[in-house]
């Protein structure tokens, strides 16, 4: 009796997955028109939720000139899982890839065979590692914001309400990410330009309760904190919430980057004084728009620059 | 009068585990003992760390730990192990959330849909365990999976930013999160060392096959112990939300292995049948004095991760030496 169900079960399981992948299988065998692959980071990252729904809507508008596929992976850490996606995209013939390296480093040798094979790589929003494109001898465009600049911006909106030698932290994203580090040297060039001393700068890995457990350590370490840049929005959440148990929300200005829907209300109430708007949305339809044009005249690569914006309760 | 003759059986089998009183002492004071030492080490390295503050945030951020790890020292009693109570605490979280922002319902409605989210996937682990006879591990990662997916498509991938509405909860510097977790750390206690409940768990754990010979059904109490996990992991995501004043669908990442650290440097056994619910307590706390002392130096996190692995398994050869010298005096 109890084996009977295990088999019924497992029969039941490899119909239903047959009957999800086969329709799947069978619409992009008939397509003619070049198939692009976004490769994101994490979905379970709004900022990837965004820019997959902008990549979406962009598809559906031009659904005659090209098929989509979007991807992404389960942690923004899992490296390995985004080079294999790299290759099961050229193996199903993709004709452009869209990518968002989870590293700048790690991700360059799979492009490059995407590549040799004859498909378009585009690069999005964290860019590859400079030394291994040469060491690679590939170029890649590169689409996206400049991140030091948006960090930048919001350091020095946050410097004209600081003193030259007041103490601040920083609160860095992944080490291992162009764009964590991107975002840390622009919050440095504008403290350092406004006189400020930076007293610590640890890492929360993007995440808001890591970010949360080490600035309060901050805290208590560092009684005269004036301000935390952190480098990106969910972090900023947790140093809300760590500067709020401390009893020390007036005293502390707190910067983000990334806007995500979750501060909006903060930024209004004062709780974050600014974050970074690189439109997610935009972003990917950017490089997708970039990867039909490559597609069309194979012209010679170039790196293009997307907006970056200050926002601000005024902005708002 | 089945039934009391097995509850005096259970109750001997415990009795003969229970080691005699100045032992039972000496195994909290080995604990504090080491919870000291890292105390005084980092009093001397960090400045500001002997601080009431500095106590205060301590204590508010390992309540949720804690409570998970309540849970857990239940479940790994019962030769069991449960991986999804990070993914369950960030989905109830969610539940939490979502209820609140987007439906707009009041506090206590909230709290009861986020407790339910959690009682429901400690209810699934619990029957596909004991219906179908599947090791923990895999049904438990299943619903990590499960849970973590299910956060997502709640929240649609957004954190829900809730704001004071749910901060009332964890109060300014009143530390109502840690008392609530130090009330459900001495009932976990209570429950597994003075009721009938407690003591048929720490049987299931020694041996299953026994208890069932015995005429008692171990099934429900298995069920029981994984419902109950559920149903902590739901309060802690209450309170964590409450300290965030957001709900993060990525929330409680890790947090399973966290909480089972704690749990086995409190000396509970992975093989089931030993633990103490008060010892996970100071399991939790020597690893939250040790992640914030380390922070306050600016330790590097790889760094503080070699660290933190190097304690864990040093005070679990330490707990095994502890019981070796107690057992060989009497074969």
């Amino acid at each position: 009796m109890r084996k009977h169900n295990g088999i019924a079960i497992s029969v039941f399981i490899f119909c239903a997955a047959t009957l999800l992948v086969l329709p799947t299988g069978c619409k992009k065998r008939q397509s003619a028109r070049p198939r692009i692959a976004l490769v994101m980071k994490s979905l379970a990252n709004e900022f990837f939720k965004t820019m997959e729904d902008g990549a979406r809507a962009h598809h559906k508008q031009h659904a005659g000139q090209y098929d989509l596929i979007a991807v992404g992976i389960k942690d923004e850490l899992d490296v390995a899982q985004q080079i294999k996606l790299v290759e099961q995209m050229v193996a199903q013939g993709a004709g452009a890839i869209v990518i968002a390296p989870a590293d700048s480093k790690a991700l360059v040798p799979a492009c490059k065979r995407a590549m040799d094979a004859g498909v378009v790589v585009i690069n999005i929003d964290n860019k590859f590692d400079e030394a291994v494109l040469a060491d690679k001898q590939v170029s890649i465009p590169f689409v996206g914001p400049d991140n030091r600049k948006g960090a930048r911006l919001a350091g020095e909106h946050l410097a004209g309400k600081l003193k030259a030698g007041d103490e601040v932290a920083i609160i860095e994203g992944a080490p291992n990410t162009f764009n964590g580090i991107q975002r840390k040297l622009g919050f440095e060039d504008a403290m350092k330009a406004a006189g400020a001393n930076i007293v610590s700068s640890q890492s929360g890995y993007w995440e808001m309760a890591r970010a949360n457990q080490v600035v309060s350590a901050i805290l208590t370490e560092h009684l005269n904190l004036k301000a935390l840049l952190c480098a990106n929005d969910s972090m900023a959440l947790g140093a809300v919430a760590a500067t709020k148990a401390a009893g020390k929300s007036d005293a502390i200005l707190i910067v983000g980057f990334d806007n995500i829907s979750a501060v909006q209300e903060l930024l209004k109430e004062g709780g974050i004084l600014c974050t970074v708007d690189q439109h997610a949305d935009k972003l990917a339809v950017y490089g997708i728009e970039y990867a039909l044009e490559m597609l069309a005249k194979e012209g010679a690569p170039a790196d293009k620059e997307t907006p970056v914006d200050l926002i601000t309760a005024e902005t708002l | 009068m089945a039934t009391t003759e097995n509850e005096r059986r259970a109750t001997s089998i415990e009795r003969r585990r229970l080691p005699s009183m100045p032992a039972f002492v000496a195994d909290y004071l080995g604990m504090a003992l080491a919870l000291a030492v890292l105390l005084v080490i980092f009093g001397l390295a960090a400045g500001n760390f002997f601080t009431l503050t500095n106590f205060r945030t301590i204590a508010n951020q390992v309540s949720d730990t804690t409570i998970v790890a309540v849970g857990m020292t239940f479940v790994l009693i019962i030769a069991g192990i449960d991986l999804s109570v990070g993914s369950v605490m960030a989905l109830a979280g969610a539940v939490l959330g979502t209820c609140m922002v987007r439906f707009g319902l009041p506090l206590p409605i909230a709290i009861a849909a986020c407790l339910a989210a959690g009682i429901v996937c400690g209810l699934a682990n619990g029957l596909v365990v004991t219906r179908w006879r599947l090791p923990p591990f895999i049904v438990t990662l299943g619903m990590l999976e499960i849970a973590r997916g299910a956060a997502h498509l709640v929240t649609d991938s957004q954190t829900k930013y809730i704001g004071s509405a749910v901060g009332v909860i964890a109060g300014r510097g009143l530390l109502i999160p840690f008392i609530v977790a130090v009330i459900i750390v001495i009932l976990g206690q209570l429950v597994l060392s003075r009721t009938v409940f407690g003591r048929y768990i720490v049987a299931v754990g020694t041996n299953e096959e026994a208890v069932r010979l015995s005429g008692i059904d171990p099934r429900p109490i298995k069920l029981g112990v994984f419902v109950l996990c559920g149903f902590l992991t739901a309060i802690a995501a209450v309170i964590s939300t409450a300290r965030m004043e957001a709900a993060d669908p990525n929330a409680g990442a890790g947090l399973e292995l966290r909480a089972i650290a704690a749990v086995v440097i409190g000396g509970t056994s992975l093989m089931g049948g030993r633990g103490s619910v008060v010892s996970s307590f100071f399991g939790v706390l020597i690893i939250a004095v040790l992640e914030a002392g380390l922070s306050q130096m600016g330790v590097g996190e790889p760094t503080k991760r070699v660290i933190t692995g190097c304690v864990i398994i040093a005070a679990v050869i330490l707990d095994q030496y502890r019981h070796r010298i107690r057992k060989t005096p009497k074969p």
